[in-house]
């Protein structure tokens, strides 16, 4: 157990870090070193000016209006999973540094109640999205079209998810414990904390850290890469 | 395949790499939200023509040779080599594609798979398999600058010809399509054959405009078939021409990729900057026909439709123009469901229609716009693109449509007060 979560929670840790962050600052230099086109590819209409076409960009890119027009059900789901999974980042941000005011307007109690059915909506709607999405992949045309990179990741998320959700329903560890864990990697003096060891979740945030790590490491190298493409290939649309 | 025809094929790929094209290969998710976008796909069910499937033949072999992932492990995206059995494929529904960007219009990503396509023709052609047709074709607009002066007198004479016509439509002796002439404001453009021209002289000559006529049309088959140097060669024939005479502007016929190529890609092809406006005679029309200068009557009373061809609406942002123009000639204008930006692509579009062997399919893949068609119940279908045309009269006979497709030129002619047409109706 020891030497396991000593694996997943420490050394992968570190290395997923720096997996993710040199390989994602690679692909940008790459796209951004590479030479634009000197067609421009937009279509009509388009805005006029620069201000109107990053709003059209992000509108583009963070609502997928077209997308909702021609396949409802897919972008339903879609923006379920995106949004759970910022409400989940955003929740994760506890680890570095607990939230300014909600804990006092909430108290302690109140503030691990919230983060705990907050956490357990995003993880659900996470779960259910990224189970229609492999249901999606295996029949018909999607299934045709799909490559062991679509599974690979729908499966390393699903894992994530899965034991993120186990450590949130079945676990009684609460923020407080697992931030004293994720402040000892930042300040690079590791340690994982007898209250997460000794607890019923300790190995699930091992095996969740496990999936979290294999996703990171391959991030840089997925279709992942859409989370940042896909502002500046909807920018090329109104140029 | 050898490893040097494989060091070819994507050294093709290599050369014509952009941040867009990186891009677009990088991020697309197999998300299929395309499927339901592409009209051929929609008619056939058949996977060669899902976008993301076209797009995914570049990216198996960008994969491999342009990734570390994709070259450790090939397995994990399927990359792979551009062997015959790609090749097969990628022809197919390479050339099969009419370049509508509908799939991009639907894309969260808004990955323009016709981008990725016309790398993909730049690989067929490497490899030598350029669809062979519209390579002579353009081969032929090329051999006809190149030998420009064997074919003048006969350029020339037909263009006498149509000026005869047109003296007798207008009742103007006066009446010419001029040629060669400096100082012109108009270079206008036209197609092969009288009936881009005589339309288009009927308006400028009632519209008092300059204008002189393009020696050179505005066909460009080296765009359909792939190859940028060629397709620059061919818009340059008349682009020349318009710096030559000094012309205000150049303006291209009811032709859809013929503006968009004149429009959009020719300054990024030739590094130039046009000294003159490039605009789509619907444009011009609408424009004379607004300020007075041309005088049309509503003369159409049976309903009438508008197709928006995809290189002129969705690729080349004229939407309300040719709208206008029919609402100025019929008394009932009925818009096609979904129309302008989300218009379905006839499927005409991208040379398809020079392709013989593809003709049954293209006929096939049009089954959105015969439903389109006749939601509308329309009796005349107006569309600016030859091709569209061409496709729409196909559907029209093969599908028992019973309307008429039209030139909008057409229509305008018909609703213009023209002597010449007149004393032709009383001494019938």
């Amino acid at each position: 157990m020891d030497t396991y979560l000593q694996i997943t929670t420490v050394v992968g840790v570190y290395v997923a870090g720096v997996v993710f962050v040199a390989g994602m600052g690679w692909r940008i230099y790459q796209w951004a070193t590479t030479p634009k086109s000197p067609v421009r590819l937009g279509m009509f209409p388009k805005p006029k000016t620069r201000g109107g076409r990053i709003m059209k960009m992000l509108k583009d890119t963070l609502i997928a209006p077209h997308s909702a027009r021609i396949e409802p059900r897919m972008w339903l789901f879609a923006m379920m999973f995106h949004v759970a999974a910022l409400a989940a980042f955003v929740g994760h941000l506890r680890l570095i540094q607990e939230y300014p005011v909600l804990p006092s307007l909430l108290g302690a109690e109140g503030m691990n109640a919230f983060a705990g059915w907050a956490g357990g909506i995003a993880g659900t709607l996470m779960m259910v999205a990224v189970l229609y999405w492999i249901a999606r992949r295996t029949f018909g045309p999607f299934k045709q079209l799909s490559v062991p990179e679509d599974y690979l990741l729908l499966v390393l998320l699903l894992g994530v998810i899965i034991m993120g959700n186990h450590m949130r329903f079945i676990g009684h560890v609460h923020a407080t414990d697992y931030r004293e864990w994720f402040q000892s990697l930042l300040a690079f003096k590791p340690v994982i904390p007898d209250s997460i060891r000794f607890s019923n979740v300790g190995w699930s945030l091992g095996t969740h850290m496990l999936f979290v790590n294999a996703l990171l490491i391959y991030f840089p190298f997925s279709k992942l890469v859409h989370t940042i493409g896909s502002f500046s290939a909807n920018l090329v649309r109104s140029e | 395949m050898d490893s040097q025809q494989i060091t070819t094929l994507t050294g093709v790929l290599d050369k014509k790499m952009n941040r867009q094209l990186k891009q677009y290969l990088d991020i697309c998710a197999r998300c299929a939200i395309c499927k339901d976008a592409c009209h051929q796909y929609v008619a056939t069910g058949d996977f060669t023509y899902l976008p993301a499937r076209r797009a995914e033949l570049i990216r198996q072999i960008y994969k491999k040779y342009f990734t570390k992932a994709g070259e450790f492990v090939p397995a994990l995206y399927e990359a792979r080599d551009p062997d015959e059995n790609l090749l097969d494929e990628l022809y197919e529904s390479t050339y099969a594609c009419t370049g509508c960007r509908r799939c991009m219009y639907y894309c969260p990503f808004s990955i323009d798979t016709a981008w990725i396509l016309s790398v993909a023709k730049a690989i067929l052609i490497a490899a030598g398999r350029g669809n062979e047709m519209l390579g002579q074709l353009a081969d032929a607009s090329l051999f006809k600058s190149d030998n420009f002066e064997m074919f003048r007198d006969v350029i020339v004479s037909g263009f006498k010809d149509i000026e005869a016509e047109l003296k007798e439509l207008t009742g103007d002796p006066s009446a010419e399509i001029p040629v060669d002439k400096q100082g012109a404001d108009i270079l206008y453009v036209a197609l092969a054959g009288a009936h881009s021209i005589l339309p288009a002289a009927a308006i400028f000559h009632e519209a008092g405009a300059s204008w002189t006529l393009s020696m050179f049309e505005s066909a460009n088959y080296g765009f359909f078939l792939g190859d940028v140097e060629k397709a620059r060669k061919i818009a340059d024939r008349f682009m020349d021409e318009a710096v030559r005479l000094g012309v205000k502007e150049v303006v291209i016929t009811e032709c859809g990729h013929a503006y968009r190529v004149a429009n959009i890609f020719h300054e990024a092809w030739s590094g130039t900057k046009h000294p003159f406006k490039v605009r789509h005679i619907l444009e011009v029309i609408d424009e004379y026909i607004k300020d007075g200068r041309l005088k049309v009557s509503r003369c159409i009373d049976v309903p009438v439709s508008y197709h928006d061809p995809c290189q002129v609406g969705r690729n080349g942002g004229i939407f309300e123009q040719p709208r206008d123009i029919v609402r100025a000639l019929a008394t009932d204008f009925r818009d096609m469901t979904p129309n302008r930006e989300q218009q379905w692509c006839c499927g005409g579009g991208g040379g398809i229609v020079a392709i013989s062997e593809m003709d049954a399919f293209r006929l096939k893949s049009g089954k959105k716009k015969v439903e389109q068609i006749k939601a509308t119940g329309a009796k005349i279908v107006a569309s600016p693109c030859e091709n569209c045309r061409l496709q729409m009269e196909g559907l029209n006979e093969t599908e028992d449509l019973g309307v008429r497709i039209a030139a909008i030129m057409d229509l305008v002619m018909e609703c213009m007060d023209l002597p010449g047409r007149k004393q032709a109706a009383e001494g019938a």
